[in-house]
């Protein structure tokens, strides 16, 4: 499969400086991952894991303080490469939409309360779709039913609609001109269960239509478990382990995932879950080493010292732990968990 | 769900209503003052020319006939009212027959044509720039405006005013200080009489606009760089929507609803507001007869003034009151 995106040890800081007091948050330090055409990339980690800011760099949304600092991203579409971050504004305008959505945090608000949803999706979509005005609306329409949206809602004002609603407008509208990639930050995390599985099963549904990629991140695994093809764990601004979703699940190599994977309740499992102490490091002083190391059990004076590379730890799966052949998970995995998280 | 028609006429009731109170306000407040309108006017009269004790008498029984003065308050009251719904407020004291409604009647359009033009001006000129200087926060244009009405905004305007008055009619004398319009052109719908009176306007308008025009633009920057920070300005930003549509459609839209609240309590203070402006530059608008009024003891000339300002500022934000809805769909029509 073709890499869609490359990312090569890519840095992004907040830098502040305020009355000469310089500040400089680390909140994406040293990633390289790459997302293939049409699979699904999870991105999880606890907040202030710099999830957010990473995905923000895909989008080419970077204002200051945040800037690049340094390392390479590439996108290839139709066999054509494009770094939006040294193409012209009018170029990276083209590759928006287009190539590149992005499904935001909080689609509760992403929609300009006074004006009626047609003409955002006017806004949003008409220039990149070079289609005349009559086309375009029935390719609109088209779309939503698709999405089993009736289309009436574009006559609609957002506060017209219910939460779940507008989430699966919002998901049409970055959807309409079918990207290839399609960046999705908490599409889920607003909404109740219920609703919530249904989105999924929408966003799903629309990636295999359109065979595009989707990076999406949340801090509910179980959402990673039931959407994600591979899955990569942020620790304080870095990618400590990336694999295959069941692999990740049944064997983490990194003790921090084993944490994570074994905070998921399982039905019947009436058993305490064990806590991991201490909190997540400040990133503005993030400590020297391994960035786990004071929190992590199977801690040895190296991961004080020296910062473990990602490396390669099975089939497609990659770990940055000194001690990644001895970590084990810690539920016993009782076949396929994956499924049964879901 | 209630018709737009509805919420208009329910409105129109309570603007009746609120007319009402205050005209009746006004009328109580000047007539429970100590001041004897019939005794001003014989004190008026008599001072020059000396008149009869009979004759002073039966001036006086003639006044207060015409006043109604000897009967009781309640009784004026209604005959006021009756009076007043059939368009007459009684003869003015102080140019006596004239009716009082005529003279508002000579300076209303002076004070609301230059009214609406300055605050229309003010308005939108401000809050355009305004929003512009919050959008565009590096534009080094917009910043220096920004210090520029800082600086402004806190002097009064009739300050401002008599630092213009200073500034363009003696030192550097090339705009008229004074009335409305040129004395010896002929008054009518002719292009020189328009011409004089843009002419006489331009001094007393840019001591309002320039004043206003600062509280405006900082109202509106603020507004404006809380708006930006917004979910569905950074979406259309990363969508690719045209900046001129993020900044007229997403931010200033949005960011106006409360400026034409804003606008609407300052309509209401427009009528006070101009008082002075009217008085330094002798503009012949309502704020200049009122102050004559006032010294006069004038009180139906005060009452006619006081009415129909009140009328003036409850139709305008009535007005305001029904684009509300249009404005914003989330205002709901009750």
């Amino acid at each position: 499969m073709a890499d869609v995106l490359t990312v090569a040890g890519l840095k992004a800081y907040y830098q502040t400086n305020y009355f000469g007091v310089q500040r400089e948050v680390r909140a994406v330090d040293d990633i390289s991952i790459t997302v293939r055409a049409d699979e699904v990339y999870g991105i999880a980690g606890e907040s202030s894991s710099g999830k957010t800011t990473l995905i923000k760099t895909f989008a080419g949304a970077i204002h200051p303080p945040l800037r690049i600092v340094g390392g390479s991203m590439r996108y290839r579409f139709d066999g054509q490469e494009i770094d939006p971050y040294a193409v012209s504004a009018e170029e990276l305008n083209r590759l928006r939409w287009r190539h590149v959505s992005y499904i935001m945090q909080g689609s509760m608000s992403v929609l300009n309360p006074v004006r009626r949803i047609h003409r955002s999706f006017a806004d949003f979509a008409f220039s990149h779709m070079d289609l005349p005005k009559a086309r375009f609306w029935q390719a609109v329409e088209e779309h939503l039913e698709r999405l089993s949206l009736s289309p009436d809602v574009l006559r609609g004002y957002p506060h017209e609609l219910s939460g779940g609603m507008r989430q699966r407008v919002t998901i049409a509208l970055a959807t309409v001109c079918r990207p290839g990639f399609i960046i999705a930050d908490e599409p889920t995390t607003a909404l109740d269960v219920v609703v919530q599985k249904d989105v999924l099963a929408l966003l799903d549904d629309i990636r295999r239509t359109l065979k595009s990629s989707v990076v999406f991140v949340t801090h509910d695994m179980s959402v990673h478990a039931n959407m994600a093809d591979r899955i990569g764990i942020m620790y304080a601004g870095r990618i400590v382990e990336e694999g295959p979703t069941r692999a990740l699940f049944t064997a983490p190599k990194h003790p921090y995932t084993a944490h994570l994977v074994a905070s998921l309740p399982r039905i019947g499992d009436a058993t305490r879950k064990p806590a991991l102490g201490g909190r997540p490091p400040a990133l503005s002083d993030p400590p020297g080493g391994c960035r786990f190391h004071p929190r992590c059990p199977l801690a040895i004076d190296k991961c004080r010292t020296e910062v473990p590379p990602l490396e390669t730890v099975g089939a497609d799966h990659r770990s940055a732990c000194w001690r990644s052949a001895e970590v084990e998970p810690l539920t016993p995995p009782s076949g396929a968990s994956g499924e049964e998280v879901a | 769900m209630r018709t737009y028609g509805f919420f208009v006429l329910k409105r129109f009731g309570q603007l009746l209503i609120v007319v009402f109170l205050g005209v009746s306000a006004t009328f109580f407040i000047t007539h429970l003052s100590p001041l004897d309108p019939v005794e001003q006017t014989m004190g008026r009269l008599t001072r020059q020319s000396g008149f009869s004790p009979e004759a002073q008498e039966a001036m006086r029984a003639a006044l207060t006939e015409l006043y109604g003065t000897d009967k009781p308050l309640l009784e004026q009251f209604y005959s006021f009212w009756s009076r007043l719904v059939r368009g007459d407020m009684g003869p003015s004291l102080l140019a006596f027959p004239t009716p009082a409604l005529r003279l508002v009647k000579r300076a209303l359009p002076w004070t609301v044509g230059l009214l609406t033009t300055t605050v229309l001006i003010t308005w939108t000129v401000g809050n355009l720039l305004g929003g512009l200087a919050g959008y565009f926060q590096n534009s080094r244009l917009l910043k220096a405006f920004g210090v520029f009405a800082i600086g402004v905004q806190p002097i009064p305007y009739y300050i401002v005013a008599f630092i213009m008055l200073i500034l363009f009619g003696f030192l550097w004398p090339v705009l008229p200080i004074s009335g409305g319009a040129g004395m010896f052109v002929e008054p009518g719908w002719n292009i020189h009489y328009a011409l004089s009176i843009v002419h006489h306007s331009i001094l007393p308008a840019s001591s309002i606009v320039v004043v206003g025009l600062g509280t405006w633009f900082l109202g509106m920057r603020a507004l404006v760089s809380n708006v930006v920070t917004e979910d569905y300005v950074t979406y259309a930003e990363f969508g690719g929507v045209e900046s001129r549509k993020i900044v007229g459609s997403y931010v200033i839209r949005n960011a106006m609803i409360p400026q034409l609240t804003a606008l609407a309590m300052v309509l209401g203070g427009v009528f006070s507001g101009t008082i002075i402006t009217e008085e330094v530059f002798s503009y012949p608008g309502v704020g200049t007869l009122l102050i004559d009024a006032v010294n006069a003891g004038d009180y139906t000339l005060v009452l006619a003034v006081t009415s129909i300002s009140i009328a003036t500022v409850a139709t305008a934000i009535f007005v305001i009151d029904l684009l509300y809805p249009l404005l914003d769909p989330r205002v709901r029509v009750r």
